[in-house]
């Protein structure tokens, strides 16, 4: 199948190093203590972050540092043909561990001893791309909760297909067999959290392809940073307002 | 610390504030051990207070204040208010309510153990005349206590219970810490006494209108 046409667009009609775009929200779940929803396209996954809280299994404590948690999961009508799944399968745990390791590597858990974190992430639309989204949203929710972290983690995925390297697979080019590589970055640090493959690709194509993910990174975090700052600003002016609309229904 | 007038900063996890040298990390703030670079750690507005003028470390302080405040965690020396759920002979569980000033977000248990209800005569304290289920106690925290609960005391003269409720319903408000128990003590036979005295009253009425 052609993935890329004769005049250099995919199949969706964007060029191979063009992002699909990226949407974000934040404070969508009124209970947690950080929430958010993020979209790459039409891929959406909605994140909702609770602690820093007391350890509910006694026996998981850490007297130096906190425990992190992390559950992914996919709604029954995320994907084209609705399916009932079982809870616990395989793909998902290992998600759920994956995201669970790279937001690990990006907390400060030596502040938050004896203490737990526990990361939700749902997938409310699938087309591709789910793990970079979840990493994104639970970048956003773990912000939005406060706590504290060595830097924002954001991921992106890139794949080779036609012999290009394209930037974010969507669902039909995830499909198609081809090598996928996902990157999870500490961008200001400039490391690397997260790295997966499954395929064979040459060295050179995959660095590459690696560097092509990369920039998808650095990509996504300035877009974070940028709404982060901007719905702060937003919820500051909202919080003026009340305050002003108080004083004067107290006035009067 | 005097806060200095600049603009309004945002910072997210992961911007440099700093050199380690010019500026010390404070709140939502972290020096990379690899760099000597003073990083944010959390999303917020940037502050720069300068140092108290006499230190020896004349570096300023910057900090990050969230939007989101954390509920107060109680730690060694804290002054607490805590409700008494259960008690025991050597020892009273109670729920903290309070710390200092600011009420807790998430449940605390804590444990006023025998030996730290009162500063004198240590021994012979009766756990079951010091507090009841429901009083309201001030205490300070001693330590972290074992892995399920604070361990608080009341040995000072500042601390212990401030209110309660007496067995004829009424509460009851600490004048001083002999007295509470005192009236607690006794307040039922009041009450029993009162009662009593209703009754005979009420007989009394009675037997005259009939």
């Amino acid at each position: 199948m052609e993935f890329v046409s004769p005049e250099g667009l995919r199949l969706d009609g964007r060029r191979p190093t063009e992002m699909r775009q990226l949407r974000a929200e934040i404070g969508n779940v009124a209970k947690a203590d950080g929430s958010a929803v993020f979209e790459m396209g039409n891929t959406k996954v909605i994140a909702a972050v609770y602690g820093p809280r007391e350890v509910q299994n006694k026996s998981q404590q850490m007297s130096d540092q906190a425990l992190v948690r992390c559950e992914y999961s996919m709604a029954n009508f995320s994907t084209g043909d609705r399916m009932r799944k079982p809870k616990g399968d395989r793909r998902s745990t290992e998600i759920s561990l994956v995201i669970r390791q790279t937001m690990e590597a990006c907390i400060l858990t030596h502040l938050m001893p004896r203490s737990q974190i526990d990361i939700f992430v749902q997938v409310l639309q699938a087309d591709g791309g789910t793990r970079s989204a979840c990493i994104n949203a639970a970048t956003l929710a773990l912000q939005d909760a406060g706590i504290p972290m060595r830097d924002i983690v954001t991921s992106c995925s890139a794949g080779y297909l036609n012999s290009t390297p394209l930037l974010d697979l969507n669902y039909v080019e995830d499909s198609a067999g081809g090598p996928d590589v996902t990157v999870g970055i500490l961008p200001t640090l400039d490391k690397v959290t997260l790295l997966q493959m499954d395929a064979k690709l040459p060295t050179n194509t995959f660095e590459d392809v690696m560097q092509l993910a990369i920039e998808g990174c650095k990509a996504v975090a300035n877009y974070i940073r940028e709404v982060r700052k901007f719905l702060l600003i937003a919820v500051d002016i909202v919080g003026l307002c009340l305050v002003i609309k108080f004083r004067i229904t107290f006035v009067f | 610390m005097v806060v200095k007038e600049e603009e309004m900063v945002l910072v997210t996890p992961g911007e440099v504030l700093g050199k380690a040298t010019e500026v010390k990390a404070g709140k939502g703030a972290y020096v990379a051990k690899h760099n000597g670079l003073v990083y944010a750690s959390l999303t917020g507005l940037l502050r720069t207070l300068s140092p108290p003028p006499d230190s020896p470390d004349q570096r300023p302080t910057v900090e990050v204040t969230g939007h989101k405040a954390h509920g107060p965690v109680p730690e060694p020396g804290s002054v607490v208010i805590a409700r008494v759920t259960k008690v025991m002979t050597r020892m009273a569980s109670a729920d903290i309510m309070c710390v200092g000033a600011k009420s807790v977000r998430e449940k605390f248990s804590g444990i006023i153990r025998q030996q730290d209800v009162r500063a004198t005569e240590i021994d012979k304290v009766d756990m079951h005349l010091s507090f009841r289920p429901g009083d309201i106690v001030r205490a300070s925290v001693l330590s972290l206590g074992d892995a399920r609960a604070y361990f608080l005391s009341t040995a000072k003269n500042d601390l212990g219970v401030v209110s309660a409720e007496s067995t004829a319903g009424k509460l009851v408000y600490c004048i001083s810490k002999y007295d509470l128990n005192i009236i607690l003590f006794y307040s039922f036979w009041i009450f029993c006494i009162l009662q009593i005295a209703s009754n005979i009253i009420s007989f009394i009425t009675l037997f005259k209108f009939s």
